[in-house]
């Protein structure tokens, strides 16, 4: 009997490694600054689906908070971009917050100043309340559909403080720092080959590390979890730990993926937190196949791929168009679009564990 | 030496006891049958054992320790395997992973993050594999087994933790006869270097495997002893003819 390729560890490795390879080739191939920028955007919502995929695959944790992450990580990394345009002396507050009646710029904004130091906090901030309200909601042993309302809740919450503190945040309008991101000297133009490979670079390594964690005996335990939390409590571990700990790892995700967006758009705005984000996040991986990390990916490049282009006619739509995939995956596709990659390498190379594996995705969400 | 006392332990929902006064006294070695109509409060007794409800009222005492306060993975950790009433084992995971899952001496998330061994070849997971029979299935998804292999497994999954005190609710429930026996062969296999505690209805199995006998019955201790000396108590025949009768 032999098992199907799509299970089989080094074959993973490579198809990842490849499809890392081919992204950084795009540069290569293609001369063209807008292909670049808009792919780099994509690569970054991969990463957010990424850390879907992680969370809710993987920990069984349906999360629609991921983008309190991602967005507090991109006001950080504006914030940052912004300090770097002002002059300590001549202009040190930025001008949205002198039309807000701001003449002193405020203690929260004195750390970026230094650009290393708004680039730690861009990413600490969200990976430790990430930390602190797992801690929460985990302790309490809050499941299921509950944590999908807390973590909703609590991203609604964020969107409004974002949205309301218009003096330090510049409210609706949002930040917009005038030059691109600058590290050590030299300018990261978001239409250059180097924004874009930042984006694939973070992209690769956090999937890669992603994917080792998970075949190690702590990813199992996670997976342990998703199934029944009950049991794996009952063999003596910290549920809660665990759990704590993998939702701070997706947050940490999110928050990479916050960063490069601001880099590449160079614009931060409340719609970071916004609802739709975080649940469109949810649908890219639940497309792709939220158990595997390459799925997921795959759904946020297809799905942002149809978006853009798809006619205009059909933009106002789009949610209706994005709801109705959602539900077509759920009810014909429970392990999106890898589940039929996986049937397919099945029925060539052996269909041993194919099987399997669809009897068991029923039991998940 | 007693490695498990339970001491004038009480359980209230309410008005209701679901466990009500009971002394229980388990030696290292030994093997216990917890018998007792339905509602009885067997399963909620062991829930107390391994801290998924607390005591009202009451000492637990494991090797002489209170562990009433407890947390349940840290009762765990202390060697009590608990195996449940409606069996639970990880489903989306291979028979393997199970196991692998249920193997560990050390529960640390990040000692675990650094752990990659290849759990092939181990002596202990050969030996349990034997013991219930899922040797060639190791690589089945276990959503896929047998409502009888998945029993079996999950007392994998307790042994595999290696406990000092094994609680087992009610093993054979929804298994075939031949199963049963099985079952019944494993847990004589146990007995003597494991230390267990198994509710149990059906009475055959409880012939083929029993020392002593604990009866319960509205939450309080009936009646303890043989087989024999169980059958012949009126008291025991008394409430089990109220209610299905002991056969
Ligand atoms: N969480 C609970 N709340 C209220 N009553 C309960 C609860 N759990 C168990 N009981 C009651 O306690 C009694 C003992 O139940 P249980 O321990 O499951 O009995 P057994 O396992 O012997 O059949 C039953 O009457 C049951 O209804
Ligand atoms: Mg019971």
């Amino acid at each position: 009997m032999s098992a199907n390729i799509y299970h089989n560890r080094k074959a993973q490795w490579l198809a990842y490694i490849g499809l890392f390879l081919l992204l950084a080739l795009v540069p290569v191939l293609f001369d063209s600054p807008f292909l670049l920028n808009q792919l780099a955007r994509y690569a970054v919502f991969a990463m957010l689906a990424v850390s879907v995929s992680l969370v809710w695959g993987y920990g069984g944790i349906l999360s629609l908070g991921q983008g309190i992450a991602f967005g507090l990580a991109a006001y950080g990394m504006g914030m940052t971009m912004q300090m770097q345009f002002q002059d300590p002396v001549s202009d040190p507050v930025p001008s949205f917050m002198l039309t807000n009646d701001l003449s002193t710029l405020p203690l929260l904004w004195e750390p970026f100043w230094s650009t290393p130091v708004g680039l730690a906090l861009t990413i600490a901030v969200p990976t430790i309340f990430f930390i602190g309200f797992g801690a929460m909601m985990f302790q309490a042993r809050v499941a299921g559909v509950f944590v999908a309302i807390m973590t909703l809740a609590m991203l609604a919450a964020w969107y409004a403080m974002a949205y309301d503190m218009q003096p330090f945040t510049s409210g609706f309008n949002g930040i917009s720092p005038p030059m691109p991101f600058e590290f050590a000297g030299v300018s990261i133009d978001p239409y250059s080959p180097t924004a874009y490979l930042i984006c694939v670079g973070f992209l690769a390594a956090l999937t890669l590390a992603v994917k080792l964690l998970m075949q190690s005996k702590f990813g199992l335990v996670v997976q342990a979890i998703r199934d029944d939390p009950e049991r794996v409590r009952f063999l003596g571990y910290n549920v809660a730990y665990y759990q704590v700990i993998v939702f701070a790892i997706s947050g940490f995700i999110a928050a990479c993926g916050g960063l490069c967006w601001v880099m590449v758009v160079q614009y931060v705005s409340p719609t970071s937190l916004e609802l739709t984000l975080s649940v469109s996040a949810v649908i890219w991986a639940a497309v792709g196949g939220r158990l595997s990390l390459l799925g997921a990916i795959l759904g946020a490049y297809l799905v942002n791929g149809l978006q853009s282009y798809m006619g205009d006619e059909l933009q106002d739509v789009w949610m209706i168009v994005l709801g109705s995939i959602f539900i077509g995956v759920v009810l014909f596709l429970p392990r999106g679009l890898v589940g039929l990659i996986e049937d397919a390498l099945g029925y060539f190379t052996g269909k041993s564990e194919t099987e399997t594996a669809t009897v068991a995705i029923e039991r998940t969400v | 030496m007693s490695l498990l006392e339970l001491r004038n332990v009480s359980k209230r929902y309410g008005d209701f006891a679901a466990i009500d006064g009971l002394d229980l006294t388990i030696n290292k070695g030994e093997l216990r049958c917890l018998l007792g109509p339905n509602g009885a409060g067997k399963t909620t007794c062991m829930d107390l054992i391994v801290g998924r409800q607390r005591v009202s009222e009451g000492t637990v005492r494991l090797m002489g320790t209170d562990i009433a306060a407890l947390s349940e993975h840290q009762i765990a950790r202390k060697g009590v395997g608990r195996k449940f009433q409606i069996p639970s084992v990880f489903k989306e995971l291979t028979v393997r992973q199970n196991l692998e899952v249920a193997f560990n001496r050390n529960k640390d998330p990040f000692l675990n993050m650094l752990s990659f061994k290849n759990f092939k070849g181990m002596k202990r997971y050969d030996e349990i594999t034997d013991l219930i029979g899922l040797k060639d299935r190791s690589n089945t998804v276990s959503g896929l087994l047998s409502h009888g292999e998945t029993q079996w497994l999950e007392i994998g999954l307790v042994l595999m933790q290696d406990p000092v005190l094994l609680l087992m609710d009610e093993p054979t429930a929804g298994m075939t006869e031949q199963e049963t026996y099985k079952t019944s062969q494993i847990f004589n296999t146990l007995k003597g270097s494991h230390t267990l505690v198994v509710v149990e209805h059906d009475m055959s199995f409880v012939r083929e495997i029993a020392d002593v006998i604990t009866v319960m019955h509205m939450g309080k201790l009936l009646a303890e002893g043989t087989i024999t000396e169980i059958e012949n108590n009126p008291q025991v025949r008394n409430v089990y003819l109220g209610t299905e009768g002991i056969h």
